[in-house]
C-alpha cells in the first residue's frame, strides 16, 4: 500500500476524455486496487507496484533490453509522481474544462492512495478545477468525498458471496459506504458493469440505489474486452467473458435511471 | 410533383456520378473538387500560342485563349436544378506544361498533337522565363525546397458588391468609360472587353439551351423551372442581378468564368452580401425560405468556393442574420464537399455557432470549418492596417484570408520547407569538430534567413511581372482600381500583404527536441551516432527508436513544445525582418497545404526518427501518434502556442471521432473545444468529425464510398479521389476518441 507515501503511483493520464464524467476531462489512472475483478478492463491498475508490459510485436530485435527499451516493446506501467507534477499535467487542459469538465481520478482505486489524493485534490480545487473520482466504494473517507464535485461509484454484484468470488472482497462494506456517502449530499453516479454469465441481480442493486437520494444517475456499463491486450502485455490469462448482447442490455435498461 | 428534397436527392446522385466519372478521366487528385463536371466526348480547344516557348502570355494571349476555351464550353443545365452553368476545363491546361495537364487532356490525341507541336521542353510554360528568367534563384529554391509563388495565379478575392452593382453590361460600360481616360491602356481594355463579351455569350448559350429544353420537357414543374431559369439568365445577361435567384445565378456564372480562366476565384461573405436580395424578395412575397435554401444548396453544388458566414462588422456588431441560418440548412440539405467557414467572435450569436457544430456532427462531412475573428483581425492590424479593413479580411481560401477587392496576398502559393532548411544546417555542422544544438540552431537561422531572401526575390519577380504573363482578366472586373486605371490587380492593389508559409514545423521541433534530450541531456547517443544513423537512413533501428521516443511537440510542456515556440518566434522574426519594396510586406504562417507528401520526398532522414522521404508533418499539426491518447486538447494547446500573430493562419487540422452523440452533449463539447482554442489565440480550425470505422473501410475500398467527404487541408475533397498516399495521411492524422 502506498497510502502514506508522499508520491503517487500513476498508471496513465488520459487527456480529453469524454466518458469519465461530464464535459471534457483529464482522467488520472491511479495504480493499485484492493479489488481483483475478474473482468477488469484496467488490469495494469490492479498491482500497487510498477509492472513491465510486453508488446512483442513492437520489438525491433536490438538485443539491448537491459539498457532500456525504446521501441515500445517493453513499457513500464507506473510512474511515481508528486502531486505538483501531476497537477502541472492536469492544468494543461484547464481552459478546456470550462463549466462542466474537470479531472477524474480513476484507477485502480484512487482512494487507496489517500494522502496523495488529498494533496492533488487540494491543488486542483485551489485552481478551480472540478474534481471527481471513480471508485469501487471499498473505502469511505469523508475528508476526500467532501472535496469532490461528484462521485462515480461502482456497485458490481448484489450477493456478497458472488461479489467475493469475482472481485476478491465481499460487498457489505460497499453497501455501508454507499449509505454513508449518501449522507454527505454529494451527487453520486452509480454504475454497474454488465457481465453476462454472472448473477449480478441488477434489479436489487437498482432498488437499493433508489433509496439513496444522492444517487442522481444509475448507469449500466456493458462489459467490453478492451482490457485483453493489456492482460496479454502483463502475461495474465483472463477468465472468458462475453460482451452482452443488445437484447439483454435492452431488458436491463429499465433499471437504469436519471433523477 | 417533385419536391425540393426529391430534386436535391437527384442532384446528389448526379454529383456522385460525376465524381466517379471524373476519377476515371483524371485518375486520383489530391485537390479540391472545384465543382467541375466531366469532360464530354469531343471537347476540344485549339490554343493560340503567342510565345516562342510554345505558350501564351499577356493580355492578348490570355484573352484569346480564354475566349476559345469558354466558347468551347457546352452549356450545362440540369432541370432538377434552379441554377445553371458548370465549368470543366481551364486555361492553364493549355500552357504546354505536361505535369500540369490532366489525364483526359493527355489522352486527347488531337489536342496533344497541337500542344506538343508548339511546345519546347526548354522552359517552364506557366511562367514566361524567356522574358523574366530567374535562373539565379533556382539552385537556392531547390536547396530549400521553396514553393516560389512565381507563376501562381489568383489567390486573392473579388469584391462581389462591384459585380452585383454593375452586372456584365455594366462591366462593358465601365471599360468604355475608363478606356477614354487611359488611352495608353487599349490592350488591357480590349482584352477585358472580349472576356466579358465571351461570358455574355456563355450565358446566351444557356438561354438557348433552356429554350430547347423547355420545348422538350413534358413534366409541368420542370418546364416551369426551366422557364424560370431561362428568364433569370436573360435578366442577368447584361443587367445586374435584382433578385435573390438572379444574384445566385450571377455568382454561378461569374465563378464558372473565373474558374475556366485559371481555376481562379474565391467566395465572399455569403450571408451579408446576399441578404439585401433575400430581404427584398421575401418582403415582396416572391421568395420563400425553402426556395432560398434550395438556391443556396444549388450554388454550393455548382462550386465549392470558400464562403464565409457570420462574424462581426467593423463595430464588433454581430452580422449573423436569418440567411446565415438558411445557408447552414441549405448546406445540410445538399451535404456535399462544401467550404463554408464560420467566423467566430465573442459577440456572435451562440445559437448559430451551436447549429454550425450540430451540422458538423450530424453529417460528418467536414463542414463547416471555423476561423477566429479576434486573432485574425488583431493580427492583421499588426501589419499596419486599420480595423475596418482588417475586419473586411474574410476566409476565402484553403487556409487563407483576403480583403476582397483590395488585397493581392498570393496566399497559400509561397512556402518554405523548413525541414529542408534544417537538413542543410544539420549537414553543414557535420564537419564541425564542436557540435551542439545551439550551434545547429544558429546555422538553421542562417539558412532560413537565406531561404526567406530567396523567397522574397521570387515573390517580387512575380508581382512585378505577372501582369505580363498571367494578367487576371476575369477577377480584375471586381477589384478596386483595375478598370479605373487600366492596370492588372497585381499592379494596383491597395494591399500587398504577401503570405509566406513554413512547412514541417513538427518534424523540425521534434528533431531539435530529440537532439537536446538524447545527446545533450541524457547522453544516450553521440552526435556521431546520430549522423551515422541519418546518413544510412536508420539502419540501426535502435537509434531510430531512441530518437522517435523522445518527447514530442503537442505532448504538452515538453522540450519539443518549447522548440516549436522557439521556431515560431524565429520564423516570424526573420520573415518580418525581410525588406520588401513598393509597400509590400511578408506575412508569416504555418501551412503546407496538400504538399506534405511531396515535401517529405525531398528531405532525408531527420533526427526525430523520421525515415528519408516520409511525409512531413502537416501545417502546424504534430507528427502522427504524438500522444497515445491522441488528445485533441493537447494538439489544440500546442497549435495555439505556435501562432504567428500577423493575421495569417497556423490551422488546427483535426480529424477525430468524438465517440459522443449529439444527444449526449456532443455539440457543447465540440463547440467548447473550438471556442477554447480560439480563446487561446488559434486562428483556424479545419475539422473533420469522422466515423473511424467508415474511414478505415473507405481507405481499403474507396470506390465503395464515393460520397465520403474529408477536409484534406483547408479544402474538402471526395476521399475516393485522393491518392493512396494522401488517404493514408488522413487516416494517420485521425484521432480515435477524445
Amino acid at each position: 500500500m502506498l497510502s502514506n507515501a508522499k508520491k503517487g503511483l500513476i498508471a496513465d493520464i488520459q487527456r480529453a476524455s469524454l466518458h469519465d464524467g461530464d464535459g471534457i476531462r483529464t482522467t488520472v489512472f491511479f495504480k493499485g486496487c484492493p479489488l481483483k475483478c475478474a473482468w477488469c478492463h484496467n488490469p495494469e491498475c490492479i498491482s500497487f507496484e510498477p509492472e513491465m508490459m510486453h508488446y512483442p510485436e513492437k520489438c525491433i530485435g536490438c538485443g539491448m533490453c537491459e539498457e532500456g527499451c525504446f521501441s515500445g516493446a517493453k513499457v513500464i506501467c507506473g510512474t511515481e509522481m508528486t502531486a505538483t507534477e501531476l497537477f502541472l499535467q492536469i492544468r494543461q487542459d484547464k481552459d478546456y474544462f470550462m463549466q462542466n469538465g474537470g479531472v477524474t481520478f480513476s484507477g485502480g482505486e484512487p482512494m487507496a492512495q489517500k494522502e496523495f489524493l488529498l494533496q492533488i485534490l487540494d491543488l486542483c480545487r485551489a485552481e478551480g478545477i472540478s474534481c471527481a473520482i471513480e471508485t469501487s466504494m471499498i473505502y469511505f473517507d469523508a475528508e476526500i468525498f467532501q472535496k469532490l464535485d461528484f462521485v462515480m461509484a461502482d456497485f458490481k454484484i448484489w450477493d456478497t458471496k458472488i461479489h467475493q468470488e469475482y472481485t476478491g472482497v465481499g460487498n457489505e462494506k460497499i453497501k455501508d459506504n454507499f449509505m454513508s456517502l449518501n449522507q454527505l449530499n454529494i451527487p453520486i453516479i452509480a454504475r454497474t458493469p454488465v457481465i453476462p454469465g454472472i448473477e449480478q441481480e441488477i434489479p436489487k442493486i437498482s432498488a437499493f440505489l433508489k433509496t439513496l437520494d444522492s444517487v442522481k444517475r444509475y448507469e449500466l456499463l456493458p462489459y467490453h474486452p478492451l482490457g485483453k491486450q493489456k492482460r496479454d502485455a502483463l502475461g495474465i490469462t483472463q477468465e472468458a467473458f462475453s460482451v452482452p448482447d443488445k437484447e439483454y442490455l435492452k431488458e436491463l435498461q429499465q433499471y437504469a435511471y436519471i433523477r | 410533383m417533385l419536391t425540393y428534397a426529391d430534386r436535391l436527392q437527384s442532384m446528389r446522385k448526379t454529383k456522385i456520378e460525376h465524381t466517379i466519372a471524373k476519377k476515371k478521366q483524371n485518375g486520383h487528385m489530391d485537390l479540391d473538387d472545384f465543382g467541375t463536371v466531366p469532360i464530354p466526348e469531343g471537347h476540344c480547344v485549339i490554343p493560340w500560342y503567342n510565345s516562342e516557348n510554345g505558350s501564351f502570355y499577356g493580355y492578348d494571349g490570355m484573352c484569346e485563349n480564354f475566349v476559345r476555351l469558354i466558347d468551347a464550353h457546352e452549356p450545362y443545365i440540369d432541370p432538377m436544378e434552379m441554377l445553371c452553368g458548370r465549368w470543366r476545363d481551364m486555361l492553364v491546361n493549355y500552357r504546354g506544361d505536361l505535369h500540369y495537364m490532366p489525364d483526359w487532356l493527355k489522352n486527347n490525341k488531337k489536342n496533344m498533337e497541337f500542344i506538343q507541336k508548339g511546345a519546347t521542353a526548354q522552359w517552364s510554360k506557366r511562367w514566361d522565363e524567356q522574358r523574366f528568367p530567374y535562373d539565379d534563384l533556382k539552385p537556392w529554391q531547390k536547396k530549400y525546397n521553396i514553393t516560389t509563388g512565381i507563376d501562381a495565379d489568383a489567390h486573392f478575392a473579388c469584391d462581389y458588391s462591384i459585380g452585383f452593382a454593375l452586372g456584365f453590361g455594366g462591366f462593358l460600360e465601365k471599360i468604355e468609360t475608363y478606356r477614354k481616360i487611359n488611352p495608353d491602356k487599349q490592350a488591357f481594355y480590349d482584352a477585358e472587353k472580349r472576356c466579358v463579351e465571351a461570358i455574355i455569350r456563355f450565358i446566351e448559350r444557356h438561354i438557348k439551351k433552356a429554350e430547347q429544353m423547355i420545348l422538350e420537357e413534358s413534366r409541368p414543374e420542370m418546364k416551369e423551372s426551366l422557364i424560370r431559369m431561362r428568364d433569370v439568365c436573360k435578366n442577368i445577361c447584361y443587367e445586374p442581378p435584382k433578385t435573390f435567384h438572379e444574384a445566385c445565378q450571377w455568382t454561378a456564372f461569374f465563378n464558372c468564368a473565373a474558374r475556366m480562366y485559371t481555376r481562379d476565384g474565391a467566395g465572399y461573405q455569403l450571408d451579408t452580401l446576399l441578404y439585401p436580395f433575400y430581404e427584398r424578395d421575401t418582403k415582396a412575397g416572391v421568395l420563400d425560405d425553402e426556395t432560398a435554401k434550395f438556391l443556396i444548396a444549388n450554388l454550393l453544388l455548382i462550386d465549392p468556393h470558400y464562403y464565409q458566414i457570420s462574424g462581426v462588422d467593423e463595430h464588433d456588431v454581430d452580422m449573423t442574420n436569418k440567411l446565415s441560418y438558411l445557408i447552414l440548412d441549405a448546406a445540410d440539405s445538399i451535404n456535399i464537399a462544401t467550404n463554408l467557414t464560420v467566423r467566430v467572435h465573442e459577440n456572435c450569436d451562440k445559437k448559430f455557432l451551436e447549429k454550425a457544430v450540430y451540422y458538423l456532427l450530424k453529417n460528418k462531412n467536414g463542414w463547416p470549418r471555423f476561423c477566429n475573428d479576434k486573432a485574425l483581425c488583431e493580427g492583421y492590424m499588426r501589419n499596419g492596417v486599420d480595423k475596418k479593413t482588417a475586419r473586411e479580411r474574410i476566409a476565402v481560401g484553403c487556409n487563407w484570408m483576403c480583403v476582397p477587392g483590395k488585397e493581392f496576398p498570393m496566399n497559400d502559393t509561397v512556402k518554405i520547407n523548413i525541414a529542408k532548411v534544417f537538413e542543410e544546417a544539420f549537414l553543414e555542422m557535420k564537419e564541425d569538430a564542436e557540435k551542439s544544438v545551439e550551434k545547429l540552431f544558429a546555422l538553421y537561422e542562417k539558412h532560413l534567413k537565406k531561404a526567406i531572401e530567396i523567397t522574397a526575390a521570387g515573390v517580387n519577380l512575380h508581382i512585378d511581372h505577372v501582369w505580363e504573363v498571367t494578367p487576371e482578366l476575369i477577377m480584375n472586373l471586381m477589384m478596386k482600381n483595375t478598370l479605373e486605371t487600366g492596370l492588372d490587380i497585381s499592379q494596383c492593389a491597395e494591399l500587398y500583404t504577401v503570405g509566406v508559409d513554413g512547412s514541417g514545423l513538427a518534424v523540425v521541433a521534434d528533431s531539435f527536441g530529440a537532439l537536446v534530450t538524447r545527446i545533450e541531456e541524457e547522453k544516450l547517443l553521440s552526435w556521431d551516432d546520430v549522423y551515422e544513423a541519418i546518413g544510412n537512413n536508420f539502419e540501426n533501428k535502435r537509434v531510430k527508436a531512441i530518437l522517435q521516443s523522445a518527447p514530442r511537440y503537442c505532448q504538452g510542456g515538453t522540450i519539443s513544445d518549447a522548440w516549436a515556440i522557439k521556431l515560431t518566434k524565429s520564423w516570424v522574426k526573420l520573415v518580418k525582418a525581410q525588406p520588401m519594396p513598393k509597400g509590400r510586406t511578408l506575412v508569416p504562417g504555418w501551412f503546407s497545404w496538400a504538399r506534405s507528401v511531396e515535401y517529405g520526398k525531398t528531405v532525408g532522414a531527420t533526427p526525430n526518427g523520421r525515415s528519408a522521404g516520409e511525409p512531413l508533418s502537416h501545417g502546424a499539426n504534430p507528427n502522427p501518434h504524438f500522444r497515445t491518447d491522441g488528445a485533441v486538447t493537447a494538439q489544440a494547446n500546442g497549435i495555439a502556442s505556435v501562432q504567428c500573430g500577423y493575421g495569417n493562419t497556423a490551422p488546427l487540422q483535426l480529424e477525430f471521432d468524438p465517440n459522443i452523440s449529439i444527444e449526449n452533449g456532443g455539440v457543447e463539447i465540440v463547440l467548447n473545444l473550438i471556442l477554447t482554442h480560439f480563446k487561446q489565440g488559434g486562428t483556424l480550425i479545419n475539422i473533420n468529425v469522422l466515423d473511424g470505422e467508415k474511414l478505415r473501410a473507405a481507405h481499403e475500398n474507396p470506390d465503395l464510398y464515393p460520397d465520403l467527404v474529408v477536409r484534406v487541408t483547408g479544402f474538402t475533397a471526395y476521399f475516393a479521389t485522393l491518392t493512396p498516399a494522401f488517404r493514408q495521411l488522413v487516416v494517420d492524422r485521425f484521432l480515435e476518441g477524445m
